[in-house]
């Protein structure tokens, strides 16, 4: 009976029922694994061949290997142009490890694209916004993350040769698998003059020995082998440049910013990039989802380039806080003051040179992976901030262990097994494996890229909704009107950052208005309706520059002299186009 | 130019025969109806002449027919370039780097031993010039050092040149167009003033001389009023003074696009000679989004970032670093010796917030910290505690600036080429030449060629004041001179009439006397006062007058502007203060541009001065070398070493059976000053006689190696 069914699972198998490890990519799309890179491409093809009207696929450019980035477009033709509408930005991995960018900007599109027409909130959100997804920024990244031996923070750079070590030679000491488990993992040698014991509780685990205690081992580090002879082990591998780093707005040399690369800009794929998001005059609104730590972080990246106006604090505190109830758990904070200062990042380069509000979403909390009941997890101490705080805790790492055994079925640590190294010795390899640590185990990635895709969605509600009325027009005389026009806003972005305002990045919004038969003698920003009180503006009164603000309006006063038709023209790069006419008589 | 000869009347075989004969020796000249130059030639003696003819061009060819009698435009420019390169194609090769916003190739030219191969050994010097594209006299200089390197063989034997004529040829451009206008933008479209339309408000030459200068307009809320002194100039009316401002400025122009501003979006851009990433300013007028935002900056940056063998820079410009260092006193420098460790960090770092620490300290806190194999050093403490970039010159370096500048002087001095003339203007954030200095370490120089000359103020008579004449007795006075009395007359504003002459007889027959003078002279109005005058403004005003004919300054004429009404057009020339007349060029480079091969002279060199092997044991030695740098400049500079943007100096022990007992294969002499060396020590063994060798190796300083013979007898 056994070879029988066994019999016919192979037969299954190999019709192509059962799915096997290389099986096509199909839409709607799984959650329950991680994408490799060729796996990230299909799912964009499939995705693009499932809905051929709504999406649109584009290489922006080839990484340093030569590797696209696809940016997919999302785009409801029947309600207008992409660029008339305002448009929403999200990109993921970055960092070549920090794959869950991915995952996440997969799942919007599958979520949206799947859900139009069926679900009246994401129809509605759909028709409105045009989205710009582009889901691998670092493919050189997260292909040799998968297919490399890593930790589970190696690979993050960009494949830039670099001389790291300062030694004449470039990219020449990588770390090395040595015991060809895929993994980069600790190596440790017997020593009884060493600083760790074996831990009491857990003999996969080590301690720090106390003052006076005989030790048991020495750590010697990293995975690897002196590959250049200069007495360091793994200290140049691939670039180091940041891909994070790289941007043109703050930049600053390595020797300030390490990983920044010669110049800005000096990563081909990411100066494509750049070029190509510039293009996209209408992103209002602009995601970066890096791991780890459970972050909304907005900026300034750095102090010296100084605080936001209130007007923007306003905007990302009303989406920080609600995206931090949408994922809880996760902190809305400020880059450089609650995280650490950076130089030429890519979301302060969105914010100030594309005048947009930009949010990097730091993914995955370590202090999820629990295994304590619901009364012990409260009565224990607050996790405390910052990043390094959570560094060589022995508690917690017995904690992470009873976790990856009791839910990950031990996958994520390697337990020490002996290794004759060619310079230390009879030495053990173990410790936490590439696929930990900044990653959840995967039955998490639904959740994790679902709550992560609905704050790109709450936000993508309040790109600015704009509309035009006019609202009030009076015959002062026979050929001569007073006309008053509203434009208002519905939703929390404004039409234009005030950042971009302080700083006359581009054109605010124009109104123009005009009539065949008519002129308009003077106009301006109604400041008083009751009493009349107008900015006028001194020349040129039939356009008016303006911005509409998150929640509220604007309205302008005009003297028209004439008859006949007059229209009123709004157009604006993130609000959308508008035109009302009315007949004056 | 260059002749070209196309026998164009193939009428018997006997021309063909004389075409082909040409063509081998490499040139042809273009002529017809079989005339040569307007003259009759017999067929017989057609191939003498031909000889004759055809080694004089071959000659000019040679010496790069090169004039410095006017400037070029960018054609002429690209001509002679290219020519240049054609007609030494051994040593000259053009790198096309990318074409302008505009349009026009920038054309990399270059020079030395090299030019063929892909893997360079020796070092090169790179030159910049025009990078802001309104100094035509820093691209004349650029020739000038082409056409040098060219005739002296020794300038480019074991080193490399890579010279950039032109930085931004669409700026450029405009010193050779009409009207004149000094603008330094590329033609990048950009909307200067944000409204609806991109570049639609510039200049106007609404009085049709071909320049463009400003208008003055009488208006209420004027700031400006003439200088009384010098009343073609103008200032700031100073209240204070009980001065009224009369007039708004303008440059020359109309309101195009009716927004009440006038020529606020001209044409273009972005100014490319201050686009470069140390200290580049963000939201500028004309600075560009970012630093390397613009084809012409980025592939600049691009290709001297990819050739490390740069070991040396010069910007021809308009800031000079060769009679003065490179300045500091700017704010917001790092102090590596003073840090303070922002709060946040205190806790974990288990340090005070209130004291202050070295760099080493701080890195000897954060090692126990970090996770194993994380290299702790000066830049990750840096970024990690926001500490940022350095923006003045190191003390070490400010040593070497110092010192050239002296030299540099004494070099002028000797030539007599020390008029004094206007201090150059001081050097830019974003540019080139900081740019190279302060990121890629290098030893940069920026030279400009010229400036107004300096105004030779009269000193005032201070020997006669009213107040001292009456002290003065007649005889006194009548003794000072004609000279002296006339000075004194005119600093007084006694009227023209009033000679010394006429003074001194009107003294001598009594109908004068000094004291009655002095009264009389106190009572007059004072000489309109010429305080307030900009005294480069002076300058331009002093030299057009004297040296160009008035031609430096336009003088202010009524025109009636549609929207702004009765304005008077006027105003210096453009260029007038940066670009002197053609006639003086080839004199200014000849005296000034031989400079930078003094300069190159003391290029850091690295050579291995002496090596000792020590016999320890049966097959054991000690082996020494040491390696100097005999040049002046230091390997490699102080701003090098610190930020890590130049390799050590690398030395290699090779040999057969050698084998290292203590020591490194490979060793890093991160430093060596100039005129200074460092030994370097190994232990070795050898099984057999063998041969060693010791290698030092720079790409920027040149490499050296020396071979030991150990064992045997």
């Amino acid at each position: 009976m056994k070879r029988v069914a066994l019999l016919c699972v192979v037969i299954l198998i190999l019709s192509g029922i059962i799915p096997s490890e290389t099986a096509k990519v199909t839409v709607p799309l799984r959650f329950d694994q991680y994408y490799p890179l060729e796996m990230v491409y299909e799912a964009l093809q499939a995705l693009h061949e499932a809905y051929p009207e709504q999406t649109n696929l584009e290489i922006v450019g080839n990484s340093e290997e030569g590797r696209p980035i696809y940016a997919m477009t999302v785009n409801i033709a029947k309600t207008g142009k992409a660029l008339d509408k305002p448009g929403v930005y999200v990109d993921g991995n970055i960092h070549g490890n920090e794959i869950q960018g991915g995952e996440i900007c997969l799942y919007l599109l599958d979520y949206l694209l799947g859900n139009y027409g069926k679900n009246e909130e994401v129809t509605q959100l759909m028709d409105k916004n045009c989205f710009y997804v582009v889901p691998v920024v670092n493919p050189d990244g997260r292909y040799h993350f998968f297919v490399d031996a890593n930790t589970s923070s190696s690979n993050r750079s960009l494949r830039i040769p670099t001389d790291d070590d300062h030694d004449g030679l470039v990219d020449e000491d990588f770390p090395d698998d040595l015991d060809g488990d895929g993994n980069i993992c600790r190596m440790r040698k017997k020593d009884p003059f060493g600083e760790f014991k074996t831990d009491p509780e857990d003999p996969r685990l080590m301690v720090r020995v106390k003052p006076g205690e005989k030790g048991e081992w020495t750590m010697l580090g990293q995975e690897g082998i002196d590959n250049d002879g200069d007495g360091r082990v793994n200290e140049d591998s691939e670039g180091y440049v940041d891909p994070n780093r790289n941007w043109g707005y703050d930049w600053a040399p390595p020797y300030v910013q390490s990983g920044a690369g010669e110049y800005p800009f000096s990563a081909v794929g990411l100066k494509a990039m750049g070029t190509w998001i510039l293009t996209k005059t209408n992103i209002c609104i602009g995601w970066s989802f890096h791991n780890y730590g459970g972050m909304f972080l907005r900026g300034p990246s750095r102090k010296g380039v100084g605080e936001y106006p209130r007007g923007d604090i306003a905007v990302y505190d009303y989406i920080g806080q609600q995206a931090e109830r949408i994922t809880p758990g996760y902190r809305y904070m400020i880059s450089w003051k609650d995280l650490y200062t950076t130089y030429g990042d890519s979301v302060e380069w969105l914010v100030q040179l594309g005048g947009v509000y930009g949010y990097v979403g730091e993914v995955f909390m370590s202090e999820s992976e629990t295994f304590v009941t619901l009364e012990e997890e409260q009565k224990r101490d607050p996790i405390s901030e910052g990043p390094m705080a959570t560094m060589g805790r022995e508690t917690r790492n017995r904690e992470r262990l009873d976790y990856s055994d009791h839910l990950a079925m031990g996958e994520l640590y390697k337990p020490w097994e002996p290794f004759k190294h060619p310079t230390y010795g009879d030495i053990e390899i173990g410790g936490w494996v590439k696929m930990s640590g900044r990653l959840s185990a995967p039955f998490m990635i639904k959740d994790m890229v679902h709550r992560n895709a609905m704050s790109v969605i709450f936000s993508a509600k309040h790109t600015p909704e704009v509309s035009l009325d006019v609202f009030d027009v009076q015959k002062v005389d026979k050929n001569f009107f007073r006309v008053r026009t509203r434009l208002s806003n519905a939703r929390a972005i404004p039409t234009m950052t005030y950042q971009a305002q302080k700083v006359n990045l581009y054109p605010k919004d124009i109104l123009k208005v005009s009539g065949s038969n008519s002129k308009v003698l003077a106009g301006g920003v109604l400041t008083d309706p009751y009493n009349d009180r107008v900015n006028y503006k001194k020349h040129r009164p039939e356009t008016q520059f303006l911005v509409v603000p998150g929640f509220g309006k604007v309205e302008h006063q005009f003297l028209v002299e004439g008859k006949g038709n007059l229209t009123v023209l709004y157009e604006s790069r993130h609000g959308g186009k508008l035109e009302k006419t009315i007949q004056l008589k | 130019m260059f002749a070209y000869l196309i026998i164009a009347l193939p009428k018997t075989s006997e021309f063909g025969k004389m075409d082909f004969r040409f063509q081998t020796i490499g040139f042809t000249v273009r002529f017809s109806s079989g005339y040569l130059m307007g003259i009759e030639v017999k067929m017989k003696n057609f191939r003498w002449f031909g000889w004759v003819f055809g080694l004089m061009t071959l000659s000019w060819s040679l010496a790069a027919e090169v004039k410095f009698e006017k400037y070029h435009n960018p054609e002429e420019l690209k001509t002679v370039i290219q020519e240049i390169a054609r007609t030494n194609p051994g040593i000259v090769k053009i790198h096309n780097l990318v074409k302008s916003a505009g349009g026009t190739d920038l054309d990399l030219l270059e020079i030395g031993p090299e030019v063929a191969k892909k893997e360079k050994t020796v070092p090169a010097v790179f030159v910049a010039a025009n990078m802001e594209g309104i100094v035509p006299l820093a691209s004349e200089a650029a020739l000038f050092l082409v056409k040098q390197l060219i005739e002296k063989a020794e300038t480019r034997e074991s080193l490399s040149w890579y010279i950039l004529p032109c930085g931004n040829p669409d700026a450029a451009a405009r010193y050779f167009a009409r009207p004149l206008i000094e603008d330094p933008r590329n033609a990048s479209p950009f909307n200067d003033d944000k409204d609806d339309a991109a570049d639609e408000d510039g200049t106007e030459d609404l009085d049709g001389n071909g320049l463009i200068t400003q208008m003055r307009v009488k208006d209420p809320e004027g700031m400006w009023t003439s200088i009384p002194g010098n009343p073609r100039l103008m200032k700031k009316a100073d209240w204070s003074k009980g001065e009224k401002g009369q007039y708004k400025l303008y440059p020359e122009g109309l309101d195009n696009d009716g927004d009440g501003e006038i020529n606020e979006d001209g044409p273009g851009g972005v100014n490319i000679g201050i686009q470069f990433p140390h200290l580049f300013k963000f939201f500028t007028a004309d600075g560009g989004l970012w630093a390397g935002s613009e084809k012409e900056s980025f592939a600049l940056i691009k290709f001297v970032s990819e050739h490390r063998e740069i070991g040396l820079t010069f910007v021809f410009g308009r800031a000079n670093f060769c009679l003065a260092p490179p300045r500091g006193g700017r704010k917001g420098e790092a102090d590596l010796n003073e840090i303070k460790i922002p709060k946040r960090h205190t806790g974990f770092l288990n340090a005070d917030p209130d004291k202050t620490y070295t760099m080493a300290e701080i890195i000897e806190m954060v090692k126990p910290i970090v996770p194993e194999g994380m290299e702790v050093d000066e830049s990750m403490i840096a970024s990690f505690l926001g500490l940022g970039a350095l923006v003045n010159p190191l003390p070490e370096d400010l040593k070497f600036y110092k010192q050239l500048s002296e030299e540099y002087k004494e070099f002028l001095k000797e030539k007599k080429f020390d008029a004094k003339r206007l201090d150059p203007p001081p050097d830019k954030d974003g540019s080139f030449e900081l740019w190279s200095y302060y990121h890629l370490g290098l030893p940069s120089f920026a030279m400009d060629f010229w400036t107004l000359p300096e105004i030779e103020k009269e000193k005032k008579e201070q020997e006669i004041t009213p107040e001292k004449l009456e002290e003065m007795s007649d005889e006194d006075f009548i003794a000072l001179g004609e000279e002296k009395i006339d000075a004194f007359l005119k600093s007084v504003g006694a009227p023209a009439q009033f000679k010394a002459k006429q003074v001194i007889e009107s003294l001598k027959g009594g109908m004068m006397d000094t004291k009655r003078m002095a009264e009389m002279l106190k009572k007059m109005p004072k000489p309109p006062s010429e305080e307030g005058a900009d005294s480069k403004e002076e300058a331009l005003l002093a030299f057009s007058d004297k040296e160009l004919g008035g031609k430096g300054f336009v003088e202010w004429k009524p025109f009636k502007h549609p929207t702004l009404g009765d304005v008077e057009i006027g105003g210096p020339v453009p260029f007038t203060d940066s670009t002197p007349p053609p006639e003086k060029i080839e004199f200014l480079l000849n005296n000034q541009v031989p400079w930078i091969f003094e300069i190159t002279k003391k290029m850091a060199r690295i050579h291995i001065a002496k090596t000792e092997a020590k016999r320890l044991g049966s097959d054991v030695y000690e082996i020494k070398a040491w390696i100097e740098n005999t040049g002046y400049l230091p390997y490699p500079t102080a701003m090098g070493q610190h930020n890590k943007s130049i390799l050590p100096v690398i030395v290699t022990l090779t040999g057969q059976g050698l084998n290292i007992v203590d020591g490194q294969k490979r060793s890093l002499i991160p430093a060596i000053d100039g005129y200074s060396a460092q030994p370097v020590t190994w232990i070795v063994r050898v099984d057999n006689p063998a041969k060693i060798e010791i290698k030092a190796s720079t790409q920027t300083a040149w490499s050296d190696t020396k071979s030991i013979d150990l064992g045997g007898v």
